[in-house]
Formats: C-alpha cells, sequence, structure tokens
C-alpha cells in the first residue's frame, strides 16, 4: 500500500472512485465550466482572422489569408508603439500604487474593534466598486476642472492655490489623477479577498504573541502578514498577467485631447483604429498579442515565485 | 506542494487549447474555403443568395418569386401583400435628443407598420444607429449579419466604404423605376442618377434635399438684448468689430467667455470654406477640399486655427472648452454666461424654448447672411459648404434577401407618397399641428404627448426620400421651419437670411465637395484616426501662444501628413486626374 513521506497510508485515487465518492460536486462544477467553455474557449477558433484580411460579409470562407501581415503593419505603426508604452507605463503604474493599497487597507481595517465602525466603514470602501465608470467620470471632471470645478474653487477659495490646478486637462496631473482615482475605485473591492485570508490565520497565533509582549505593529508585521503572503503572491501573479490590459471605458471617460499622449493606450486603439474603423483582424492581433504576454507573464512570475519558495499560482 | 493530477491536466487542456486556437491559422492560404462560418446570406431565409451581388437582376424574375407586383403593373397600384411575412429593417438615428420617443417604438413607428407593413405582410422593424458614432454601429451590424435592409448616410465617403466593403449590393435601376416609379422619376429630374454608381457599379438611390445650395437650417444665434445696449443695430460683418463686441462683452460683465466652447466632434468639424482662395483650383477643391477629414497642413486650415487660436487667446473661448459638450454649451447659453451659440433651426428648438422661459425680457437675434462679404484685412469672405444634391444616401445590403430589398424599395415609394410624407412630416391635425390663416400648416410648439414626432419632425423617418419638409415655396418652407411658440417670429429673419445664402452661392464662394466615382482606399481606412489625430493637434494649435502658432502648425502638419493624409490626398489626385470625381462648379 502506498505511503507517504510521513508515512501516512494513501488511498489510490481513481477517476472512477472519485467520481463515484463526488459525483454531487462534479455535477455542480459542470455548469460553470460549461459556461467558461462556452464563453471563454468556443471563440477560440475565430482567432484566426489575426492572419486574415477578415471581412465580416464574406466571412472566414471569403476573407483573403495575409499570414503574419497584420501583426507586421501593427508593429510598424507608430500609434501602436505609442499605446503599448503607455499601456505598459500606466499598468506597472496602477500595480506599483495600487497593488498594495488594498492590502493595507486590509490590516488596517483588520485592527478595527468597534464592529458596527468597522461594518460601515467596510460598506463605504465597497460602494466605488459599484460605480459605473462613466459615472466616476462625469462627477470627477466635476469636482477637478481648473476653473469651475469644485475642488479647485475650494482650494482657492481657502488661499491654498491662486490659480486652478490641471487636474485632468494636463497629462502629467491627469497621470496622477487617473492612478489616484483608480486605486480609490478598487480598494475597497479589493481588501475582501485579504480579510477572507486573514481570518484563517488562527487566533492562537496572536494570543501567544500579546503573551510573549507583541505589540499591534509586531503582530500585523510577523503573523498577519506572513498570514496572508499566499494569498498575496496569487494575486500579484494575476495582477501581472494584466499589464498588458487597459481598461476603455476608464480611459475614455478620462479622456481629453490635452492628455493624449498617456491617454492613448491599447484599448483606445483598439477602438479607434480596429473596432471603429471596421478592422477587426487587426483589433483581434492587437488583443492576442495581449493576452499571450499576459500569459507569458503570469508563467514567467509564477516559476519565479516558486523558486522564491513560495506556492505559486499554476 | 504536490500538484495533483487533476490540476495538471485542466492546466495542460486549458493551455492547449488556448495553444491550438492561437496556431490554427498560421500560414498564408489564400485560396483556403471554409464553408462551415460563412455569414453569407445571413438572414437565412432560404431565398437567393445575394452576398455576391446580384448584378443585372431580373426584375420580373424578382417579382415572380414574393407576388409583390403584379407583373406588368408599375408603382403602388401593382403591388400586392407578400404571400410570406417579409422583415424590412430600416435604420434611424438615435440621437440621444432629450423630448423624443424611443426610436425604435413610439406612436409613427406604429402608425407605419399598420399602414405600410400590415397592407402588404411586412413587418417594419427599427434599428437604432447612433448618430455620432454611425460607422462603429454599421460594422458591429454587418459583423453579426444583421445589418438593416438598407444603409442610409448623408456623407459620401461613408456609403463609398460600404460599398468597398461589400456591405452594399448592387441593384437594378430598370426594377427601382418599377416598384417605386415617383422616387425615380424625382431622382431623373434632379439629375441625381449620377451620383448612383461608385467603381462603375450601381448601388445608390437618393433623397430629394431641397434647397441644398443654402444651409437655412444652420443658425447662429445671439443675444440681441445685449448687442443693442453696446449700441449696435445689427451684426458686424467685419472681424475687427466682432472682436470689438466680444471684449466689450467680457469688460462690461455680460459675460465671462462670449464664444463658450465646445470640444469638436467628429467629422465636419473646423471647416475652413471662409478662408479659401476663390474661384478654387480644381485640383486642389478635389485633393483637400472635403470635410470628412480636416485639411490640417492646407493655409485655409492654417488661417482657420490662427482664428480659433486668437478667440482662445483673447479669453473669448472658454479654456475648459475642450472637455465641454454641446449640451453644457447650450446650458450657458440658456443661463446668461455666453453670447452667440450655433444651433439647426426647426418647429422647436429646445434652447430658445428653455431660455424665455427663464428670460421673458431677453431678445435672441439670428445671424442674417445679406450677401457676400469680403473682410479685406483678412481675406477672409462669408463662405459656406453648401450641402450635396441630394439628400439621404441609400444603399442596400449585401445580407438582405431579394423580397427583403423590395420592400425597402416599396417603402421607399410609399414614404414618398404626398399623403404619406405630410401625415409623417406635420403628424396629426390638432395634436402636432394646426392650419394657419394662409392655409398652411403650423407645427404646434407642444405636441400631444401621445403624437409626439421623433427628433425634427420624425426626420430621420422620412428622410428616406427627402431631407426636409416642403410646402411648395420658400416662404412656407422656411417659414416651416422657424422655431414656433416663442415670443419673437423668426421667419422672415430666416427667409432674408436664405436669400442672403443664394447670393452667396451664386458668386460662387458656396462649393459643394468633390464627389469621387471611384473608392478612395485610403480614406476609408485612415479617416477615423486621421480625425482623432486633428482633434488632438488643433487644440493644441487653439491653444498655444499666438508666436508658437506658425511653428507649432508647420510641425503638427508634417506629423499629420505622415500619418496618412499625405496618402489620402495622393490617392484623390490619382481619381481626379484619372476623370473619377464629380468637376467643380
Amino acid at each position: 500500500m502506498a505511503k507517504n513521506k510521513e508515512g501516512a497510508v494513501m488511498t489510490k485515487m481513481t477517476w472512477k472512485n472519485a467520481m463515484k465518492r463526488d459525483w454531487q460536486l462534479y455535477l455542480l462544477l459542470l455548469f460553470p465550466l460549461a459556461m467558461v467553455v462556452i464563453f471563454n474557449y468556443a471563440a477560440y477558433p475565430g482567432l484566426r482572422m489575426v492572419f486574415m484580411d477578415y471581412n465580416p460579409v464574406k466571412g472566414y470562407a471569403g476573407s483573403k489569408w495575409v499570414g503574419l501581415d497584420t501583426f507586421k503593419k501593427i508593429f510598424r505603426d507608430a500609434d501602436f508603439i505609442r499605446a503599448l508604452k503607455s499601456s505598459i507605463v500606466f499598468n506597472l503604474l496602477d500595480l506599483l500604487v495600487g497593488f498594495p493599497t488594498p492590502i493595507i487597507l486590509a490590516l488596517i481595517l483588520n485592527e478595527l474593534r468597534y464592529p458596527r465602525f468597522k461594518k460601515v466603514t467596510q460598506t463605504i470602501l465597497y460602494l466605488p466598486h459599484f460605480l459605473s465608470w462613466a459615472i466616476i467620470g462625469s462627477v470627477a471632471y466635476t469636482m477637478f476642472r481648473p476653473t469651475s470645478g469644485l475642488v479647485n474653487i475650494f482650494l482657492m477659495n481657502i488661499g491654498v492655490i491662486e490659480q486652478g490646478i490641471p487636474f485632468l486637462t494636463e497629462k502629467w496631473h491627469w497621470a496622477v489623477t487617473y492612478l489616484m482615482i483608480g486605486v480609490w475605485q478598487g480598494m475597497g473591492w479589493g481588501t475582501i479577498i485579504y480579510l477572507a485570508a486573514i481570518t484563517g490565520i488562527s487566533g492562537d497565533l496572536y494570543e501567544a504573541a500579546m503573551i510573549d509582549g507583541a505589540n499591534r505593529w509586531e503582530r500585523m508585521w510577523h503573523i498577519t502578514l506572513p498570514g496572508i503572503k499566499g494569498t498575496v503572491v496569487t494575486l500579484l501573479i494575476m495582477n501581472l498577467g494584466r499589464v498588458m490590459g487597459s481598461n476603455l471605458e476608464r480611459l475614455t471617460v478620462f479622456g481629453n485631447t490635452q492628455v493624449k499622449d498617456f491617454q492613448y493606450q491599447l484599448a483606445v486603439y483598439i477602438y479607434n483604429k480596429g473596432l471603429q474603423s471596421g478592422k477587426y483582424s487587426m483589433a483581434t492581433a492587437v488583443n492576442l498579442f495581449q493576452s499571450l504576454v499576459g500569459l507569458v507573464l503570469v508563467l514567467l512570475s509564477d516559476k519565479i515565485a516558486k523558486l522564491l519558495g513560495e506556492e505559486g499560482l499554476l | 506542494m504536490k500538484k495533483t493530477y487533476l490540476q495538471r491536466l485542466f492546466a495542460m487542456t486549458l493551455a492547449s487549447a488556448m495553444i491550438m486556437g492561437t496556431l490554427s491559422g498560421c500560414g498564408n492560404n489564400a485560396t483556403e474555403t471554409d464553408s462551415t462560418q460563412t455569414t453569407d446570406n445571413a438572414s437565412g431565409t432560404g431565398t437567393t443568395d445575394n452576398t455576391s451581388g446580384n448584378t443585372g437582376t431580373d426584375a420580373a424574375g424578382a417579382t415572380d418569386s414574393a407576388s409583390g407586383q403584379e407583373s406588368g403593373a408599375v408603382g403602388m397600384e401593382g403591388w400586392e401583400p407578400f404571400a410570406e411575412n417579409v422583415t424590412l429593417t430600416i435604420p434611424v438615428y438615435d440621437r440621444g435628443a432629450a423630448g423624443v420617443p424611443d426610436v425604435t417604438n413610439n406612436y409613427w413607428t406604429k402608425w407605419i407598420q399598420e399602414n405600410f407593413g400590415d397592407v402588404y405582410n411586412i413587418t417594419v422593424e427599427f434599428e437604432p444607429i447612433t448618430r455620432t458614432d454611425v460607422l462603429t454601429s454599421y460594422n458591429m451590424l454587418a459583423t453579426v449579419g444583421e445589418l438593416p435592409t438598407i444603409l442610409m448616410e448623408y456623407d459620401f465617403d461613408k456609403l463609398a466604404e460600404w460599398g468597398d466593403k461589400g456591405y452594399l449590393i448592387e441593384y437594378d435601376l430598370d426594377e427601382f423605376a418599377r416598384i417605386a416609379p415617383t422616387y425615380y422619376e424625382r431622382m431623373v429630374e434632379l439629375d441625381q442618377i449620377k451620383y448612383t454608381e461608385l467603381n462603375g457599379s450601381r448601388y445608390f438611390v437618393l433623397a430629394e434635399r431641397p434647397y441644398f445650395n443654402a444651409t437655412y437650417t444652420s443658425i447662429t444665434w445671439y443675444r440681441q438684448d445685449w448687442l443693442e445696449e453696446l449700441g449696435y443695430t445689427e451684426w458686424p460683418a467685419t472681424w475687427d468689430e466682432q472682436k470689438e463686441i466680444y471684449q466689450r462683452l467680457i469688460d462690461e460683465g455680460y459675460c465671462q467667455y462670449p464664444l463658450g466652447g465646445e470640444m469638436i466632434n467628429g467629422v465636419g468639424s473646423d471647416k475652413n470654406y471662409e478662408f479659401r482662395t476663390y474661384p478654387q483650383d480644381e485640383l486642389e477643391w478635389a485633393m483637400y477640399g472635403d470635410y470628412q477629414i480636416p485639411a490640417l497642413s492646407t493655409d485655409a486650415q492654417r488661417e482657420w486655427l490662427r482664428r480659433e487660436n486668437e478667440k482662445y487667446n483673447l479669453g473669448f473661448f472658454n479654456p475648459e472648452y475642450y472637455v465641454r459638450d454641446a449640451e453644457t454649451n447650450k446650458a450657458d447659453f440658456v443661463s446668461g454666461n455666453m453670447f452667440q451659440l450655433w444651433g439647426y433651426t426647426s418647429a422647436n428648438v429646445d434652447f430658445l424654448t428653455a431660455f424665455y422661459e427663464q428670460n421673458p425680457d431677453g431678445k435672441i437675434g439670428m445671424f442674417i447672411t445679406k450677401d457676400a462679404v469680403v473682410d479685406e484685412k483678412y481675406g477672409s469672405v462669408n463662405a459656406f459648404r453648401p450641402w450635396d444634391p441630394f439628400g439621404m444616401m441609400i444603399g442596400f445590403s449585401s445580407q438582405a434577401t431579394e423580397d427583403e430589398v423590395k420592400a425597402a424599395m416599396m417603402y421607399m415609394e410609399w414614404m414618398t407618397q404626398e399623403d404619406v410624407l405630410f401625415t409623417m412630416q406635420w403628424g396629426v391635425e390638432g395634436k402636432n399641428f394646426e392650419y394657419g390663416e394662409d392655409g398652411n400648416p403650423v407645427s404646434l410648439a407642444e405636441a400631444d404627448p401621445e403624437y409626439t414626432q421623433g427628433f425634427s419632425n420624425s426626420k430621420d423617418y422620412w428622410c428616406v426620400t427627402i431631407e426636409s419638409r416642403s410646402l411648395g415655396s420658400v416662404e412656407a418652407d422656411m417659414a416651416a421651419v422657424a422655431p414656433a411658440g416663442l415670443p419673437v417670429d423668426y421667419t422672415q429673419d430666416i427667409i432674408d437670411n436664405y436669400y442672403g445664402l443664394v447670393k452667396v452661392y451664386e458668386k460662387g464662394y458656396a462649393n459643394s465637395d468633390c464627389k469621387f466615382a471611384v473608392v478612395i482606399k485610403a480614406s476609408s481606412e485612415l479617416q477615423q484616426s486621421l480625425c482623432e489625430l486633428y482633434a488632438e493637434y488643433r487644440d493644441q494649435l487653439v491653444t498655444c501662444p499666438p508666436d508658437q502658432f506658425d511653428a507649432l502648425y508647420d510641425e503638427l502638419s508634417q506629423k499629420y501628413l505622415d500619418a496618412g493624409y499625405q496618402e489620402v490626398v495622393d490617392e484623390r489626385r490619382e481619381a481626379y486626374e484619372a476623370g473619377y470625381t464629380t468637376k467643380l462648379e
């Protein structure tokens, strides 16, 4: 009979046995699995349009095969290079600023002792996640306009500034505002998974640490953070996979001609040059490129995480 | 931790699926065909496949299949209900305008179904098309095989692009003449047949545009009460005098930014006709003269943008104009924060109504063009772009069946009938209009809510046949577009403005844009991205210090040319030299 390293007896699990024992669970899994297959994988054969000069009226049958011409055209396009650069820079900045924030916030929320205050705070922090970018964008413009925005009017009235700050109408200010609004929108929701991970840490550890004289900060540093390290690594790997992505809604609502240098990212490129002009091959090729780079980054970071002794994602 | 077999298998399956999907199309095989994925004949009715184009379709043969028309009979007299129900999909602009009913389901769409659809066994459906993003709307519909039965647009370039992409089929003019004789004869009378072809194939049917040589519904409104308080009796013609007025309005506290300002919105922005050299050079007109792609790099555009730059730097524009939209502008005008505002006139101009409600003592005037006026100092003239000598350009979908195309032709003919058109344009007596003393209909300022018409007297429904309401005389037609229910009657001003515009036209300062009988591929491919680029560059030029304007204009012009504009104008030149263009009149 097979034994593991500790010498415990292992039962050989076959497909048949697994199905017999847990068929109800597999049955439950069937529906979500089917959804994933249909919506995430069934469209994959359509990817061949990246090697075609795809015309929706002619369909796949009538459209001409062009090999890698679409990719060559894209990589020679100065607008693509511009969009690619902006996408990478802003996604990395998003990661840099946006990734640690929910962790810090989760640690702070975990330390709150008055339950009602904690719940109200959490609810308030979750709410921005449920607002559409269209609403956030229009509110942001109302608040941050240089001369007529509420924030600038307030700052001018209290004498902090003399001239309005172009939060959303000058590219460097825009970059900061764009990132900060992104953090504000996502940080509350991002804490959920960390708070869930924190609840999994044994209370005994905290108790023992308190007996040993550890203060709050030390308990946080030596117990809570190591306790959620696995979750942090997993989410970091998943986020790295999105470094090539961009959110068209978010970019569109904050867009204006003064900030095109930074706002022109891959999602905008795909929409403008691909979908609006009916060039589906081009749009799909860029999207495929984004996905492949994302996949490579996920695999690479997973490997690195494992080399560093972490569990990784796969 | 050791991975279980199940996890590994799952991961491998997903990775394999992605790789296989990605690699499945590698290679360059121009001859490969795939019969399983075709979107041809997407309507799936089982009738003749129209996708490859039904050039030279025999009209008699077409009518036999569906009993839509008795053999030999011409026009509506010969129509019979289809044996099997036919679905006709008509595009209708969704403009997001306030105060109009749902564009796809309202009293008037039901009226069309009852009076046309039910009579001929046709289900008439309306497909909303986003007015500000027409190309994307149609592209999306083409992708899912759901193009409306007819595709229509005002801009020739869009139709040309659709023809080039295979969205349209060729149609038989004889068949059209048989099914829709009233429509056809009008096209002949108006000499429109010459515009129906592209690349030697007949794709387009053209609606009528009365008074196309004068853009009489396009009006600039201004605060006449303010102007009078400043001591002016009428709007001055020269730029220097206008500047003086704007400056005084600011200095004397009437408003902070007299011109308001809004971000430019799509094609047709920044028209430079005012700064062109007249008479125009025909080649230059063909290469740079259209308004679909702004002519950055030309002298006329330079002067147009220099004027905008001057307005900005003098503080006439709101410094945040590039993040303001048309509605914000309207709101500012209504609330007295702006001096002038551009807008189309019709029986119901929302911002004028709102203005007079909020400012009963206020007075708005409209700029009236009296004649061509040359501003010698700046070398400009009050030239304008007249409309095309046709209204909507209409093509038939390559995804439609023969019966659907026939139903579309019937629809266009039916809509052209005098009684039908009158009801669609004016509505129901007592609900939407009343007869005036002269016997002509007069739209009510507030219609019965149940009968509320669509945008601009339901124009987006009847534009398949004509572009504006017409009662047969200039005076009556101008009166029909005068805003109703206001303390001021603008009818005479609109009439005077019309005759003034005609004078400008007759003096050669208003030329219709060049039309190409071949597809300008670079234009189709690059229009969208060039317009986006233009919006970015023009705002840099408008907001830069005046002393940096010329250097920046040269720099950005070169970038614009390199980004594809040069390719566009070169292709236009080739078409012109090959004789595939209209001529400057």
